[in-house]
């Protein structure tokens, strides 16, 4: 008994953390193993077999990625969904930029503005994606008609060559406003008599956004890159809603891909598959942390 | 001592409850066990027939009190394969995902049931079309859905025309309607389904014998390529160019039209033929109670007696090992394959029997097939017999909104090799 207390006063005495912090944790790091690690694994012991998510199964060992290096659709998906990520991240950054310094500048109807800018967000995206098919399909055409510009006659949906157009747009749509919320927080952090200080010394706007806001505000823009490409990346609902894939396979996302192999039995193979997409994302968000060490400013 | 005595009270009275409530629980535990007869769950999803199933099964747990039976609409069925808690008897439709359990084992035998459902040997045939477990009967066909091109009868005798029997008088066909201008098909393009179960399946399954290329290209395994001796490059190029030179026939707006659009469009009178399945007789109805049409298979050849039906097994029946109940599965099967209810069910659902004693079936459009059923001229579709991981229905979509043919056949090779590479078929 009295070796215990010893040894537990000495630890005190040298500034151990009050055990409670750690007790604060166990809820999340239980959950989170239970339902995020612990899947992850089995899955990736998964890739190695030909299960088919149930009953008996054989270690086939690097088969399926043999195979899926091989699989010409697998490699599209990945250079549609980063292709797609990338020109969308880019998009929605700018837009959601500038409408952030639109709505912190001293304009009318500011509040209502910001509310009106943020509805997309809550609209959850299936719902966006079929109003936005109908929109495409059959609008647009129609209001193309009209005004006899043919070119928009046919929906962009039904062209291979244009339809990722349309996811592009549609998911920009809808990640601008969490996107512009972040700025608009970041905006009004940046203390005014600088920009006064500025002014001043005969700055003029574009000046002023590329020296004092930009600067000012990197962290966020960092936050906002990596978390919109991170989510851009596992596009899902938005697809499915638009062109299911199609036309043809010219939408197919990575996780459509590997959404397939839970109901069509190729579920080692798309484990297989998530196992890649699981490194690539680590890697792009180690790249981006790696470049921006150092330069983002909270 | 004197905390400890105040806290006494407290934790006796907690024991208490602890105490009540356990023996409460312990009580309704064996209040479930006692009394209440086995329960067993029938799942079946096929969203039209959901309402029917249940009155079944209301109506067999009235005659069965030993048994509780209960509709299973909803459940994930991979994944209550997965948790190793399967329904007790499966009423699914039948094609390669649904042969993928019986292919591992995971549904029992049921062949000592078979002289008692009397099953058509051609019906019986199409089960052994996709791959299934060595000496076993794993499933029990149940329904069997026939589909062939609807045709606007009201459209045809205005223009003078019959209903077509080789390739060339459809041709035919096509070309006085679009002199006439009228449409001759509607497509619905933008849902790749209604391309791939029907321009797709019926100008392959008109051409070609179906199961025995699959059977072909199954026995190839990892040795399938565009070059071996079947291939889909080689065997389905010829009807799909056929299928392609159809297309020149549709609406012009077939690319971002979907299927509920093709329903309206066809009741309305816009095309002379639409290619869909008997679900969609119902909703055409619906929309124009009037509607006076017919349905023919798809003359892709020049002979008539070429001319095949699209079929599948829309309903079968099956036991999974894993049923901790399969006695009282078994008595549930019994009671739905009766003819007075598998009858009823079939005449009521636009369903062709699978029975050798069948009744023929009773919807006047559907009769325009009997004859086909009769002499077992059909053919299950071949976007039922690729895997679904292979997007089959795409690339199909793609073909008829003018991609290349050929490219997309070697894709589908490559496809077949990767998947015979990855299941380990070799």
């Amino acid at each position: 008994m009295s070796s215990v207390v010893s040894t537990t006063s000495k630890r005190r005495r040298r500034g151990r953390v009050e055990p409670m912090f750690y007790y604060f944790l166990v809820p999340a790091l239980v959950l989170f193993t239970l339902c995020i690690t612990v899947p992850a694994l089995m899955g990736i012991y998964y890739s190695f077999t030909d299960s088919i998510g149930f009953g008996e199964y054989n270690f086939v060992g690097l088969n399926n990625y043999a195979v899926l290096f091989s699989d010409p659709a697998i490699v599209k998906s990945y250079l549609f969904t980063i292709g797609v990520s990338l020109l969308t991240v880019i998009l929605v950054n700018v837009i959601a930029l500038f409408l952030a310094i639109g709505l912190t500048s001293q304009i009318k109807m500011r509040t209502a503005l910001r509310t009106i800018f943020v509805l997309p967000m809550v609209v959850s995206g299936i719902i966006i994606s079929f109003v936005f098919q109908f929109i495409f399909a059959n609008t647009v055409p129609a209001a193309a008609a009209n005004m006899h510009l043919p070119f928009l006659q046919e929906s962009i949906l039904a062209d291979p060559k244009l339809a990722w157009l349309a996811i592009v747009l549609v998911t920009t749509w809808q990640a601008v406003p969490s996107a512009m919320l972040i700025y608009i927080a970041a905006l009004v952090t940046i203390p005014n008599d600088v920009y006064e200080a500025s002014a001043l010394d005969g700055a003029h706007s574009p000046q002023q956004l590329m020296r004092i806001t930009l600067p000012m505000i990197s962290g966020y823009v960092l936050i906002n890159v990596i978390l919109g490409f991170k989510g851009f990346l596992s596009m899902y609902d938005i697809i499915v809603g638009l062109t299911n894939g199609g036309p043809g396979t010219s939408t197919r996302s990575v996780a459509m891909t590997i959404f397939t192999g839970f109901d069509t039995g190729d579920y080692a193979y798309q484990m297989a598959n998530s196992t890649i997409f699981f490194i690539i994302t680590l890697a792009i968000a180690l790249i981006q942390l790696r470049v921006s060490r150092g330069k983002a400013q909270f | 001592m004197g905390r400890s005595g105040a806290s006494l009270p407290l934790m006796s009275r907690r024991n208490l409850f602890q105490a009540g409530a356990l023996g409460a629980f312990a009580f309704g535990l064996s209040a479930c066990g006692s009394s209440s007869a086995p329960t067993i769950s029938l799942y079946q999803s096929k969203p039209e027939v959901i309402p029917y199933f249940r009155d079944l099964v209301s109506s067999f747990n009235t005659e069965h009190p030993a048994i509780h039976a209960i509709h299973d609409a909803t459940s994930s069925l991979s994944a209550s394969f997965a948790r190793a808690t399967p329904p007790d008897l499966g009423c699914l439709n039948y094609n390669f995902e649904m042969a993928r359990f019986q292919e591992r084992g995971e549904l029992s035998d049921l062949s000592d049931l078979l002289p008692e459902a009397n099953i058509a040997p051609s019906v019986l045939e199409l089960v052994d079309q996709y791959p299934t477990y060595p000496g076993r009967t794993s499933v029990i066909p149940y329904s069997m859905m026939g589909a062939a091109t609807f045709y606007n009868k009201d459209i045809f005798d205005q223009h003078g025309l019959d209903v077509p029997t080789t390739y060339s008088e459809l041709l035919g066909v096509c070309e006085k309607l679009k002199s006439a201008g009228v449409t001759a098909f509607y497509f619905t393009s933008a849902d790749a389904w209604t391309l791939a179960q029907g321009i797709a399946d019926y100008s392959i399954g008109g051409a070609i014998d179906v199961a025995d290329f699959f059977k072909r290209m199954r026995d190839l395994g990892t040795e399938a390529s565009n070059d071996s001796e079947v291939s889909f490059s080689k065997n389905l190029k010829k009807p799909l160019e056929k299928a392609v030179k159809l297309a020149e026939y549709t609406n012009a707006d077939a690319t971002s039209r979907k299927y509920a659009d093709g329903n309206v469009a066809f009741a309305n009178g816009e095309a002379a033929m639409y290619l869909q399945g008997p679900w969609a007789i119902t909703e055409i109805m619906a929309l124009n109670p009037k509607m006076n049409m017919g349905i023919f298979p798809l003359p892709m050849t020049e002979n008539p007696e070429d001319r095949k039906v699209r079929v599948n097994l829309d309903l079968a029946l099956w036991i999974p090992e894993g049923s901790q109940h399969k006695d009282e599965a078994r008595e549930l099967l019994k009671y739905l394959i009766q003819p007075e209810i598998a009858d009823k069910y079939n005449a009521t659902n636009n369903g062709f029997g699978v029975r050798a004693d069948s009744p023929a079936v009773s919807d006047e459009r559907l009769k325009d097939l009997q004859g086909f059923i009769d002499k077992a001229a059909f053919y299950q579709g071949t976007s039922t017999a690729i895997p679904k991981t292979i997007p089959f229905e795409n690339y199909m979509q793609s073909i008829f909104t003018g991609g290349s043919i050929e490219e997309t056949l070697a894709t589908l090779d490559g496809d077949w090799q990767r998947n015979a590479r990855r299941q380990g078929t070799n």
